[in-house]
């Protein structure tokens, strides 16, 4: 359990919140680069972190993410038109350039300077990998440009999604933290699921329903290692690497992909989870890129805008009946849906006073206890946060078999740090 | 729709006017801890944590080879007992002592079905005697842990 101003100290992402602040210290993604296709496309609604935000690519492909809403009347400027380098209100004519520095305000003499004065809020907003990514922080304090493994093979080696979560990011997150669930909700996809099946750890996964658990501090956040017993004098670890404040992956199984996931705030009841795969030394496959379109592995299939086909207003597309047929444990198709499902029904801000923990959580309550010091140590003493470095960020999830007497971190050596062209430990 | 209907749909069931409708009361009794300092730096430890007000955990440091612990207070008294109404156990380990205590402990709590965690309290280091000690035994194991995660630990659980 957690009390109530924990609660809120750790679901409250909007400014000036010492969460808020925060995630203003890392760069975010915000939006898949097919959003913004082309030089003067239309220009896209952003809301991150509680900020309605505007994005555009101006007509010389310069990314610019600012204020939605026209410095004059407050219009939104998603009505804008995107063109001659800048965007301009449709209201009275006042244009923007992708910095938000007003250009024109055409009721103003020529050579007027009023527009020098006017300039809407705006943030750095870069393309890496097939993902844009903003800082909403200080500039005096942004951080080098992120390094994560799955934005920085080449071309043809990452896919990248993201769906609609209808619930505040912690629960999400506290989802990809939790090993322990994998065993029961997602059971039905281990022998199914084309990014997923045909592993030799699936059947160690099968054999042994109650793993063992360590939760390793680590200079980034933490390392949460599952053991299941493997041969004989053997376990079988999987470690999932969570980098602050919101980074985790999941543990490979065979020459798959691998995936992870970001959980990013768009205010406190609603998050974009992202979802990517990438492969350390390959191109991804025709039938892996198919299957990740379609939804399978942590993916999902979703509408124009990025909300999953199945949601809260159809429950899902509950199946009772491939539920009982073993096919999936909980009725909902796909693996990041069984897992949405269960996490938006929490609620959109589930009340941790009332949950009871136990001591397999332990990985949960790390974090929160990470996040917590981190956000307050910010906001009391201005320590920066971890998570910025290269170092924190070339991190890989690893699947292992190591003898019993091993430790885990021992064990795994230089497996879960990313180094291109060096195929990810997997079994 | 009927009424009945629109409560089951995931829809209106998730929002959080629905959860102000989540009926109120303890959802259990509290957990009965007992947390055991395998050392003389862990004892100290368990003993500040253990100044807290806690529901029902109780603490205690070994008396090798762990058949019999010892209280706060300085009284020996049996391991079999005390974890009779228990159904988790903390292990707090800094060097690695005391092994066989800890393997008497955990083949105990094993056979009692009681959760077993452990906490290395060993700083900066990720491999450690007291990681060994505790590894066969302990269902969930931080590593390296701090004092506050014993607080924590205790505390989200409801001990």
């Amino acid at each position: 359990m957690l009390r109530t101003e924990i609660n809120e100290l750790l679901t409250q992402t909007g400014p000036g919140t010492p969460m808020g602040e925060l995630f203003r210290r890392y760069w975010q993604p915000v939006l898949l680069a097919e959003e913004l296709p082309e030089n003067d496309c239309p220009p896209v609604r952003v809301k991150v972190l509680s900020e309605r935000l505007i994005a555009i690519r101006d007509s010389e492909g310069r990314y610019g993410l600012m204020d939605e809403f026209c410095a004059h009347r407050g219009v939104s400027l998603w009505f804008g038109r995107n063109e001659e380098g800048g965007l301009r209100c449709p209201y009275h004519g006042w244009k923007y350039d992708y910095t938000g520095q007003a250009v024109e305000v055409p009721s103003e003499p020529e050579t007027s300077n009023f527009c020098a004065n006017v300039k809407l809020k705006s943030y750095p907003l870069v393309k890496l990998g097939d993902v844009l990514w903003a800082y909403l922080g200080d500039p005096e304090k942004q951080p080098p440009l992120p390094e994560w493994e799955f934005i920085t093979v080449p071309e043809g080696q990452a896919y990248t999604s993201k769906r609609l979560q209808e619930c505040n990011w912690l629960q999400a997150l506290e989802g990809g933290i939790d090993s322990s669930h994998v065993t029961f909700l997602h059971s039905g996809n281990l022998d199914s699921d084309p990014l997923f099946k045909g592993s030799k750890g699936n059947a160690y996964n099968r054999a042994d329903l109650k793993p063992f658990f360590e939760v390793v501090d680590h200079e980034g956040g933490l390392l949460i290692g599952a053991r299941r017993n493997a041969e004989e004098g053997h376990y079988y670890w999987r470690v999932t690497p969570w980098v602050l404040p919101n980074f985790t992956m999941v543990p490979p199984r065979s020459d798959h992909p691998v995936h992870g996931h970001f959980w990013v705030p768009i205010d406190d009841e609603n998050c974009w989870a992202w979802s990517f795969d990438y492969h350390p030394t390959r191109r991804l496959t025709e039938t892996e890129v198919a299957a990740m379109r379609a939804g399978m592995g942590v993916h999902s299939a979703n509408d124009e805008n990025y909300r999953p086909l199945a949601h809260k207003d159809n429950d899902y597309l509950m199946d009772r009946e491939a539920q009982r047929r073993g096919e999936t444990y909980s009725g909902i198709k796909g693996i990041a849906l069984q897992d949405s499902s269960l996490q938006e029904s929490m609620g959109p801000i589930v009340d941790r006073t009332k949950e009871r923990l136990v001591a397999t959580d332990a990985g949960i309550i790390k974090a929160r206890q990470k996040l917590r010091k981190a956000a307050l140590a910010l906001a009391e003493e201005g320590v920066e946060p971890v998570g910025n470095r290269a170092q924190d960020q070339k991190v890989r999830s690893v699947a292992i078999v190591l003898p019993a007497d091993q430790p885990f971190v021992e064990g795994i050596g230089e497996a879960m740090i990313a180094k291109p062209g060096v195929p990810q430990t997997t079994v | 729709m009927t009424q009945s209907g629109l409560v089951s749909s995931c829809a209106r069931a998730a929002t959080a006017e629905e959860a102000a409708f989540r009926i109120d009361y303890p959802l259990a009794a509290a957990r009965n801890t007992r947390v055991v300092a395998l050392d003389a730096a862990a004892e100290e430890i368990v003993r500040r944590v253990s100044q807290t007000q806690w529901a029902q955990a109780r603490f205690y440091s070994t008396v090798d080879p762990g058949h019999s612990l010892l209280t706060m207070s300085g009284e020996t008294v049996p391991l079999a007992g005390e974890l009779e109404d228990s159904n988790t156990l903390v292990l707090v380990s800094t060097n690695g002592q005391n092994a066989e205590a800890a393997a008497t402990i955990g083949a105990a709590c094993k056979v009692r079905g009681i959760m077993t965690a452990g906490l290395v309290v060993t700083p900066g280091q990720l491999t450690s005697q007291a990681l060994f000690a505790l590894r066969p035994h302990a269902r969930i194991l931080l590593v390296p842990a701090e004092e506050d995660d014993l607080f924590e630990l205790l505390r989200a659980t409801r001990s």
